[in-house]
């Protein structure tokens, strides 16, 4: 069975999918964003406490709140791939 | 700001970590064990303090004026921390601040018994709680114990308010009242969380370990007292269920030998926590120190859960077991200067982590 997988491979890469190439790349970026998102929700959540405390914290506040958008930037170079 | 939608555990804790980081240090009470009263307040002015200070500085001097700006201050901070909680942890964290509804319901039966008046049992409260400004003032106002009895209906006081009226009404002593007052707190504190399924790795789980935790040392504490004193009262009566640390009846046998009791204490499960404690304990005269490294133990505890479990309600109780030692802090300090305690003797007082 090991050795029909590569065949198999093929032929689910080769037929036509579903999803257009550009497609899925769109929804791989999306997903990422969604992603970003939720975890810039409690970051940011939390940094608008603790800036609101003391508003010195707002440059590590800022820094924190922006970390995920690493997700995004990552996501993004999917386009170029495909 | 309201019981409905998601928590926002992320928001809370964050403010209340910046709050818990500024409350008085070691240095901070190293000073104030050193001024008299007038430069406490003076002190407090230019701290967290200065708004009740001033607001109050004009009717109030000395320690009264101190006093009261500890009170204020502190409904102040306990009333941001549910403006800014959401859903279950708003819940959580009202359940647990009805602590100042019993103090203000045991304030105003203590005042109408001495025959306060309203002004002055009003500036006493600690308006906290779940109590509406209303009903305070209603309380403080009435003529007899028994209005306050009837006041209180309706809320969670009622059950077992009742009958210790009857009991009131045979002895003229408060001590019914009061006792089932803290009872009933205790006894509510544990609203809402199936003891028997919860997972003591979830947030549910730890704020319940917290709470058992403090019933259990209140347990102690009162155990540790009828057993000192060698009264007959019956402990059951004072004992609060819902703690893990004793059955109910055990309590009986265990208050007759102090060492019995010394003992099952130190085999559970804060006996790592307490066992400096303890063995002081053992050959002190005075209970005062044991009750101290209670109240440590217990903030310690609160702080080590609150960073295992940021995520939780763990955070904002420690944040207020904090606060309230800073304000018995300072009003021991004042109270001590006042009656002329050395700095020795005050510093005794002091419960510092």
């Amino acid at each position: 069975m090991i050795d029909a997988l590569p065949e198999l491979t093929n032929v689910v890469l080769d037929s036509h999918s579903a999803i257009p190439k550009e497609a899925g790349a769109a929804l791989a970026v999306g997903l990422a964003a969604l992603g970003t998102g939720y975890a810039q929700r409690g970051i940011g959540a939390a940094a608008v406490g603790a800036v609101a405390e003391d508003s010195d914290n707002l440059i590590s506040g800022l820094i924190f709140t922006a970390i995920p958008e690493t997700l995004i930037i990552i996501a993004f170079v999917t386009i170029f791939v495909v | 700001m309201s019981a409905t939608g998601s928590s926002n555990p992320e928001y809370v804790n964050s403010r209340v970590r910046a709050r818990r980081a500024a409350l008085f240090d070691e240095e901070d009470y190293r000073k104030l064990v050193r001024m008299g009263t007038g430069e406490i307040a003076r002190y407090m002015e230019e701290t967290e303090y200065e708004t009740e200070i001033n607001a109050l500085g004009a009717r109030h001097s000395g320690v009264d004026l101190i006093e009261y700006a500890l009170n204020r201050n502190l409904a102040k901070h306990f009333h941001d921390l549910l403006d800014w909680a959401d859903g279950q942890l708003y819940t959580q964290i009202a359940n647990y601040l009805r602590k100042f509804d019993t103090w203000n319901a045991k304030t105003a039966i203590r005042g109408v018994y001495s025959g306060a008046t309203a002004e002055e049992i009003g500036t006493d409260y600690i308006r906290a709680g779940e109590f509406d400004d209303d009903l305070l003032d209603k309380l403080a106002a009435a003529g007899s114990v028994g209005e306050i009895v009837e006041l209180l209906d309706g809320t969670i006081f009622d059950e077992g308010l009742d009958a210790a009226y009857e009991e009131f009404q045979d002895s003229d002593v408060l001590v019914p009242l009061e006792n089932a007052i803290d009872k009933t707190f205790y006894e509510h504190l544990l609203d809402g969380i199936d003891t028997g399924t919860v997972d003591r790795n979830t947030p549910t789980g730890l704020y319940l370990e917290v709470l058992q935790a403090e019933i259990d040392f209140r347990n102690i504490r009162n155990a540790l007292r009828l057993s000192r004193t060698g009264t007959d009262l019956n402990p059951d009566e004072y004992y609060i269920e819902g703690g893990k640390l004793f059955e109910e009846g055990e309590l009986r046998q265990l208050v007759g030998s102090f060492d019995d009791l010394v003992e099952h204490i130190r085999t559970s499960t804060y006996g790592d926590d307490l066992d400096e404690a303890l063995a002081d304990l053992e050959d002190a005269e005075s209970l005062i120190q044991f009750e101290h490294a209670l109240d440590t133990a217990l903030l310690e505890y609160s702080d080590a859960l609150s960073y295992t479990y940021p995520i939780s309600i763990c955070s904002a109780i420690s944040y207020i077991l904090a606060k309230e030692r800073e304000i018995e802090n300072i009003r021991a300090i004042a109270r001590g200067r006042e009656v002329g305690l050395s700095v020795e003797e005050i510093e005794q007082e002091l419960v510092v982590t």
